[in-house]
């Protein structure tokens, strides 16, 4: 069976949706810095065997904002589930992590939301743990873009988590 | 001939298709992609794969997706898209607009302006991560040095006391050996808190009348000996058209004076090391004095002269020349606080020669306060004093008893708790005539002590004199000692001399 899911990613500029994406649909990174305009839309398969399904991610790249009314509401027609990006390493990012969240929620009630702090590779453990009352009580998943490190594991349990 | 033109020119910007609501496209003019026709409209572009279940809202409405970046059959633009549907089962309509110079500029414009706004955040971050490792190196250093000064203090105070004592001429020199060695740690020391004290600006300059002329020889007199005992010569040339007494910072001038000249005595092997002063001029009730450090040692290579200022850096990586890399660092720095600078000129092999003009106040009218020679202190001889001191470090307590006890004038109590201090301040047959206060007691502070001590209702027992005895010493600090009503600090490590002083000079 074959499915598609529209997943958008959301969040300040400069944190790594569109690296993010690029690293989960084309598992390449860059260190440049290419600011994201509007919207780019990528698209891939992540088979579930324990479902005998295959899902279709259509994934909308949104342009970084640094407050989410901002946000051109038509983009988020539709959307079957919502990753917020913040960058762990960037105060600015999740300063105001609760009311984005609660944005969304608002929004699109009902549409489930995966927040996740990226660049994980710039911080030490500790560093999160310190940092649980700033946004470790509100991440889902900690993230890295540059190394990997549990990018394929966010976007798959999403898709499975959709089924 | 303009609608040739026209036709000739024209770029189409502009792609308008008919959709069935499944996104089977059935009609497209092809103005800005080919091949629309009989496709399904998802399998086109993803983008079209999510607006699918718009199509089939039969309803008047038009909805917009602003900067939408399509790239179809290689061709890359960014559009604007419009998705028209109606009422009654009427086939909508997918307008695609390509805005790609407009958007390109507008990209432009917003990579400068995030590249910036992420530049002066991380900046931002940088300069408090960097302030928060400098605070916490000062609380550390400040805490570490702290704890050496108690048994530094001890160690000054016996050896000072066992040199008083019967000594074979073997023992005098073990006695001489553990002074000096206890000497230069406690300079170190000193120049570790100096140094953080001066990197977290909290070190300022004072002003006051002092004999320059007495300071100078007393210089003169201790390098000479330092110099001898390395086989060096000591030159020192005084320009007798200096004025004797100046306004400055007399503790802060011998260390840049004593620093400099360690400095030569230590990097020279043979030869001399020259120390002139002369006066400039005086104008304006301010004399400007030139000071120069000359030796004939190993000198220092051009491209370290920075170097030599930096903080815990030492150019010259041999071990045998010991010592923490403060000296000029601190020199540099406490030059600088009088708004002059510090001049190094040196031959590699042959010597250097470091030099600087400060400024002092010069005038007449100035007199230096009687200083206190405590080897000379000469208490009531018909009264007994009774001190109490509160601390509870044991070496602490030890050295104060063993020098008080020289001098067979005092009583001494020694408490450690409030309760013990109030009991003892309010004993009507033995008042007491001064207070030693440690600050950082165990499990109390010495300055909140000294505020009940000067509520106690008996103008006599609130008005004794309280010296506190702390390595505690930052300028605020100082303020909350003062506040707390203590009279004067003694800092730690203190000799017998320092002690006695104090302790004259409040008994008077």
């Amino acid at each position: 069976m074959k499915i598609s899911k529209k997943i958008v990613l959301l969040g300040h500029f400069g944190v790594g949706k569109s690296s993010l994406i690029r690293r989960f649909v084309e598992n390449t990174f860059s260190e440049n810095y290419k600011v994201t305009i509007g919207v780019h839309i990528f698209k891939k398969n992540v088979e579930i065997p324990e479902k005998d399904t295959d899902v279709s991610l259509v994934i909308w790249d949104l342009e970084g904002n640094d407050d989410i009314n901002n946000t051109r509401l038509s983009y988020l027609i539709g959307t079957n589930a919502f990753i917020y990006v913040y960058d762990v390493t960037r105060p600015a990012t999740y300063e105001n992590l609760q009311a984005e969240i609660d944005f969304l929620k608002e929004k699109q009630k009902n549409t489930p939301i995966k927040v996740v702090g990226n660049k994980n590779d710039l911080v030490t453990k500790a560093f999160l743990k310190e940092n649980n009352d700033n946004f470790g009580r509100l991440t889902d998943l900690y993230v890295s873009a540059k190394t990997g490190n549990q990018v394929d594991f966010l976007f798959s349990k999403l898709a499975e988590s959709l089924l | 001939m303009l609608e040739e033109y026209k036709q000739k020119y024209t770029k189409p910007v502009i792609q308008y298709s008919v959709l069935e609501p499944n996104g089977l496209v059935l009609e497209s003019d092809n103005g800005l992609f080919e091949n629309f026709e009989k496709k399904n409209i998802s399998d086109i572009h993803p983008f079209f794969e999510t607006i699918i279940p718009i199509l089939g809202e039969s309803i008047e409405k038009e909805t917009i997706f602003s900067c939408v970046h399509l790239n179809i059959e290689s061709k890359e633009i960014i559009s604007d898209i419009i998705l028209q549907t109606f009422k009654n089962n009427k086939k909508p309509l997918l307008v695609i607009q390509d805005l790609t110079t407009h958007y390109n500029n507008y990209q432009t414009t917003a990579q400068v302006r995030n590249e910036s706004v992420i530049n002066s955040q991380i900046l931002e971050l940088k300069n408090t991560y960097l302030k928060e490792k400098e605070a916490f190196k000062n609380t550390f250093i400040a805490n570490f040095s702290h704890e050496l000064r108690d048994p530094l203090t001890g160690i000054l105070t016996f050896s000072n006391i066992l040199s008083k004592t019967k000594l074979d001429p073997k023992q005098k020199d073990y006695i001489q050996i553990l002074n000096s060695t206890s000497s230069f740690l406690k300079k170190m020391i000193d120049d570790i808190l100096d140094i953080s004290k001066i990197e977290s600006g909290k070190l300022d300059l004072s002003i006051e009348p002092f004999n320059f002329k007495k300071l100078l020889d007393e210089i003169k007199f201790n390098y000479t000996i330092k110099a001898k005992q390395k086989g060096l010569e000591f030159n020192y040339n005084y320009d007798h058209k200096l004025p004797e007494v100046i306004g400055g910072d007399a503790k802060r001038l011998r260390q840049v004076i004593t620093n400099l000249l360690d400095n030569a005595i230590k990097f020279t092997h043979n030869g001399s090391v020259t120390f002139n002063v002369s006066l400039n001029q005086i104008r304006a009730q301010k004399a400007s004095i030139h000071f120069e450090i000359i030796d004939t040692g190993i000198g220092i290579k051009e491209e370290n002269f920075e170097d030599i200022f930096t903080s815990f850096n030492q150019v010259n990586k041999n071990e045998s020349y010991k010592g923490t890399g403060l000296g000029l660092a601190i020199v540099k720095y406490l030059v600088e606080l009088t708004n002059s600078k510090i001049k190094v000129v040196s031959n590699y092999g042959k010597g250097s020669t470091f030099s600087t003009n400060i400024n002092f106040i010069s005038n007449p009218s100035l007199k230096v306060t009687k200083e206190i020679d405590a080897t000379k202190v000469v208490f009531n001889p018909s009264k007994k004093y009774n001190i109490l001191l509160v601390e509870d470090s044991e070496i602490i307590q030890l050295s104060v008893l063993k020098i008080l006890a020289t001098r067979g004038q005092f009583f001494l109590d020694i408490v450690s708790k409030p309760e013990e201090v109030l009991t003892r301040m309010v004993d009507y047959d033995n008042e007491v005539d001064l207070v030693l206060m440690d600050i950082k007691l165990k499990e109390h502070r010495g300055d909140e002590i000294a505020r009940q001590i000067r509520k106690l209702p008996e103008p006599h027992q609130r008005k004794v004199p309280i010296i506190a005895m702390t390595a505690k010493v930052f300028k605020e600090d100082l303020k909350l000692y003062k506040k707390a009503g203590i009279n004067e600090v003694l800092k730690k490590p203190f000799d017998e001399n320092q002690l006695l002083e104090i302790i004259a000079k409040h008994l008077e």
